[in-house]
């Protein structure tokens, strides 16, 4: 009796409604997705941008996305593995890593649209809350920040690429209420500390203690930065040089790939309907003249 | 207690959402762009409670008049008493969808003016009127046998046997 019960039956399975496919694969939140999608009718074809960003273990994902019913379109991304490009090839998914992606994206798009030289943005990134003001040309790109499904709380590296892409020019509706410094006991962000933190001061602070106490662990937990010769002293120049060839020089480089290897088939390829069709005709032809030569014989 | 006639009296089924498709609605809703003068079909999304139209309105279609920030402006006949009246709503987009209704005329006006620039160019006149389905042509029919069918005289003996 009691086996018997914990069973899903027929009808569980025929009641059953499957939840949309990227919500059964646990991506995408689409009561934000609504919501952050949601074009004034009145404005008819005009895209809505969103500034998605997204973590994985070991890179970021910065992209300028417009919704379509056939598919999101891209206008610009931007990877944290493109940085070894501009001379970080350590820490790439830090709040200091995520700033310099952020910043990438930003001045990148803006050089896209030929923005870039009115909107510098924030050039010395001081950690103050810095928000675009529109010149008499043309008014600034607004893009609207698509979390995810991360937790949205003080100081998470997804605001250290907001303020990246703040900082770039971009115009992104904000408030300083979770950038890394913010006190809830002020109420005030304090500048000092999420401008350390931009500059991977958090980084070099945690890089001071461990030589002090735990040489050991030292070694083993920075080895890389250790092998470039990168110390808690220079963690901050090194990050000034970055965004100065981010400034420099934000477009994307196409990689060379050779076209993929052609692989042995191992099963039979899937027919399309007009070959299934041809092969029944065939087959019908080969049938006929076999009946025609048999009843000729027999004749 | 007598039956109430509120706004969304009788309207337990047809405002319902279909079996398995309860929850949230695709987002290609909020993604199309109507125009004034698109025709539409009004058909109400019980999920959404905003913006719905009476229940008259479902299953109508109109005309759109007017484009607001989240809804459509849709022109429909209602019949009252002895006339037609063009009725003006304001529908949120998720209880419209585009209509079809002019969909094989436009496909047939592309095709048509194709067929007359062609035409043209080789200097023949051709009529692009549809025309009804005439009676179908005469055929000879083939293999068919002669098969005479008359009446046989009462036979009783076989007829009974094994009967009596």
């Amino acid at each position: 009796m009691g086996f018997v019960k914990a069973q899903k039956s027929k009808a569980y399975f025929k009641r059953f409604q499957v939840p949309f496919k990227r919500r059964r694969e646990g991506k995408t939140d689409y009561r934000a997705r609504i919501r952050l999608i949601n074009q004034d009718k009145n404005k008819y074809n005009t895209p809505k941008y969103r500034f998605v960003v997204r973590f994985s273990n070991k890179d970021i994902t910065a992209q300028i996305v417009s919704a379509n019913i056939s598919g999101d379109m891209i206008l610009a991304s931007a990877y944290s593995h493109e940085l070894p490009r501009y001379g970080l090839e350590v820490g790439l998914t830090n709040y200091a890593a995520a700033y310099c992606t952020g910043l990438l994206l930003g001045r990148r798009v803006l050089k896209m649209l030929e923005m870039d030289d009115e909107y510098q943005g924030n050039v010395e990134a001081t950690g103050e809350d810095y928000s675009v003001e529109p010149t008499d040309t043309r008014r600034p790109f607004r893009a609207l920040l698509d979390v995810g499904l991360i937790r949205t709380t003080t100081g998470n590296n997804v605001f250290g690429a907001l303020k990246g892409a703040l900082d770039a020019g971009l115009d992104i509706p904000h408030s300083d209420k979770r950038f890394a410094g913010f006190s809830k006991d002020n109420k005030q962000l304090d500048a000092e500390v999420h401008r350390k933190y931009i500059y991977g001061g958090h980084v070099a602070a945690y890089m001071r203690i461990l030589m002090e106490d735990e040489p050991e662990k030292y070694q083993s937990h920075f080895s890389e930065y250790i092998k470039r010769g990168i110390e808690a002293d220079n963690i901050e120049t090194l990050y000034k040089k970055v965004h100065a060839a981010i400034r420099a020089n934000p477009t994307a480089k196409k990689s060379e790939k050779e076209p993929p290897k052609q692989h042995k088939r191992f099963n039979l390829k899937k027919l399309t309907y007009e070959e299934r069709k041809a092969k029944l005709i065939e087959r019908l032809h080969a049938l006929n003249a076999a009946a025609g030569a048999d009843s000729e014989e027999e004749d | 207690m007598p039956a109430g006639h509120g706004v969304r009296s009788r309207t337990r089924d047809s405002f319902s959402r279909p079996f398995r498709k309860k929850g949230y609605i695709p987002l290609s809703t909020y993604l199309r762009t109507y125009k004034i003068g698109d025709y539409v079909d009004v058909k109400v999304n019980g999920a959404v409670h905003k913006g719905m139209p009476h229940k008259f309105y479902h299953g109508r279609t109109g005309r759109v008049w007017n484009v607001t920030k989240r809804a459509i402006g849709v022109e429909v006949n209602k019949q009252v008493g002895n006339r037609i009246i063009r009725k003006r709503i304001h529908v949120r987009v998720e209880h419209v969808q585009p209509s079809r209704c002019t969909e094989e005329f436009k496909l047939r006006k592309v095709k048509n003016d194709q067929l007359k620039a062609e035409a043209k160019k080789k200097g023949e006149v051709i009529s692009t009127k549809r025309q009804p389905e005439g009676p179908k042509s005469g055929f000879m029919v083939e293999g068919a046998t002669l098969e005479t069918v008359t009446p046989i005289p009462y036979d009783v003996v076989n007829d009974l046997k094994g009967g009596y």
